[in-house]
């Protein structure tokens, strides 16, 4: 198979197309994947924020009803699938109803971390995405602001960074389907280039080198039987001069051979002349 | 009158042996491409696991390797490699040189391995070094066998021209 020449011009230029356009495509999919990742954790770290300040008043008032309303009505929608407020000693104080609990580890190693930690500011969060279980789980630290620190209804000390801390995980499926989506369309995009990259090849080899070499291959053969050169099919001129060469090579044959033909007839005719 | 006496042909199953030993070590040197893709493939298995199989390194080499560089270099790293890597392949299959470098491509390709291993982005990047891989690696097998079976079929046309010349 590879000793043929077309399979010889095609298997290298096929292999280095296609071989460099799926790990470009791969390479492409993992700097996308990682950029709507990130973007799908900013989104959800904004909604985390979000939830935070609609619950700043009702914990300066130290409403829990309000706050546990707001935790579970968030907690209804079918996206969300775990939401819950712990206090500065990391127990649960507020939680929502959607618990899978392939979440509570990651929302553990969350709080665990976040104990361990002294100080705490706005860019303090953690956040986690599970691909194979399709979660995106977010936890930030709910910051003592100015605000609650100098109320005279909930007084917090101003050394303390942290009042508790918020965890949210939403389910990433929408995600994980426009990424399968976009996987499914770099390998179309991928086959399309191996059987552009095929045909193209063949077709312009094909069509500029090997149809006129099996022209002049048929030519030849025909020459070495004895054709004249006037007697050869008209050939095109896409093998530029090695053509014109060969017809002119069968052409001073033919030549020679009559030369040799008419220096022969006198010849016989000597012979036979006179008897 | 002298009578005139044919000289005696020199034996030729010496050169003939040389020739037959010739095409043994082509057939060899033709399957290295190969051999390497097959290495390769076990790096590969390897790296999948992100080499778990391998005693985890101790804190002071690790500190004395230092911070693995950012992912993102890396990959643009790689993205330069690959497509250099193809182009001087296919220039040494258009220029009919003798295939080198094969091995040097896979000491290359591990080292991107070991690059995102220690920058702890290899699982994300995994399939993309292995596309890029076997590419490399594949053209130069395809590069190796191809000018070493040239090599095979002129040795065997000078052993049937011996074999001519002993029958």
């Amino acid at each position: 198979m590879f000793d043929n020449l077309i399979a010889r011009a095609i298997v290298p230029v096929t292999i280095a197309v296609t071989g460099f356009v799926i790990f470009g495509c791969i390479l492409l999919y993992t700097f996308v994947k990682q950029d709507m990742t990130s973007e799908a954790i900013g989104y959800l770290s904004n909604c985390a924020d979000t939830v935070i300040k609609s619950t700043s008043v009702a914990m300066m008032e130290d409403d829990r009803n309000s706050i546990q309303n707001i935790v579970s009505n968030i907690g209804t929608r079918s996206n969300v699938e775990y939401i819950r407020i712990y206090d500065q000693e990391g127990t649960v104080q507020f939680s929502g109803e959607n618990e899978p609990e392939g979440q509570s580890k990651t929302v553990d190693d969350h709080i665990n971390e976040f104990l361990q930690t002294d100080t705490f500011t706005k860019d303090t969060a953690l956040h986690d995405i599970d691909h194979a279980h399709g979660h995106i789980t977010v936890s930030l630290p709910i910051l003592n602001e100015p605000t609650c620190m100098t109320s005279a209804c909930h007084f917090h000390s101003e050394s303390e960074d942290a009042l508790g801390f918020f965890t949210i995980a939403i389910s990433s499926d929408s995600l994980e389907e426009s990424l399968a989506m976009l996987r499914y369309r770099m390998m179309v995009f991928s086959v399309m280039v191996l059987f552009l990259t095929i045909g193209g090849v063949t077709a312009l080899l094909r069509m500029n080198l090997f149809l006129p070499i099996l022209r002049l291959t048929y030519n030849a053969e025909q020459a070495a039987q004895g054709v004249a050169e006037s007697g050869l099919p008209k050939s095109d001129h896409k093998l530029g001069k090695l053509n014109k060469d060969f017809r002119q090579l069968v052409k001073q044959r033919d030549e020679a051979v009559q030369q040799i033909k008419a220096m022969e007839s006198p010849d016989k005719n000597v012979d036979d002349g006179p008897r | 009158m002298t009578q005139e006496t044919e000289a005696p042909l020199p034996d030729i199953n010496p050169l003939r042996k040389q020739v037959q030993a010739k095409i043994k070590r082509l057939e060899l040197l033709s399957s290295t491409g190969l051999w390497i893709l097959a290495l390769f493939t076990a790096l590969s298995m390897g790296a999948f696991r992100n080499f778990d199989f391998l005693p985890p390194l101790s804190d002071g080499i690790r500190a004395a390797l230092g911070v693995g560089p950012p992912v993102k270099y890396i990959n643009w790293a790689l993205v330069v490699y690959g497509f250099s890597a193809i182009i001087l392949i296919l220039t040494q299959m258009a220029s009919d040189n003798k295939p080198r470098g094969a091995l040097a491509h896979f000491g290359y390709l591990g080292a991107f391995y070991l690059f995102y291993h220690f920058s702890e982005g290899l699982r994300e990047n995994f399939w993309a070094i292995f596309a890029v891989g076997l590419t490399i690696l594949g053209l130069q097998s395809y590069h190796v066998w191809n000018y070493y079976h040239e090599k095979i079929h002129e040795q065997n046309e000078i052993l049937h021209e011996l074999d001519k010349l002993l029958d």
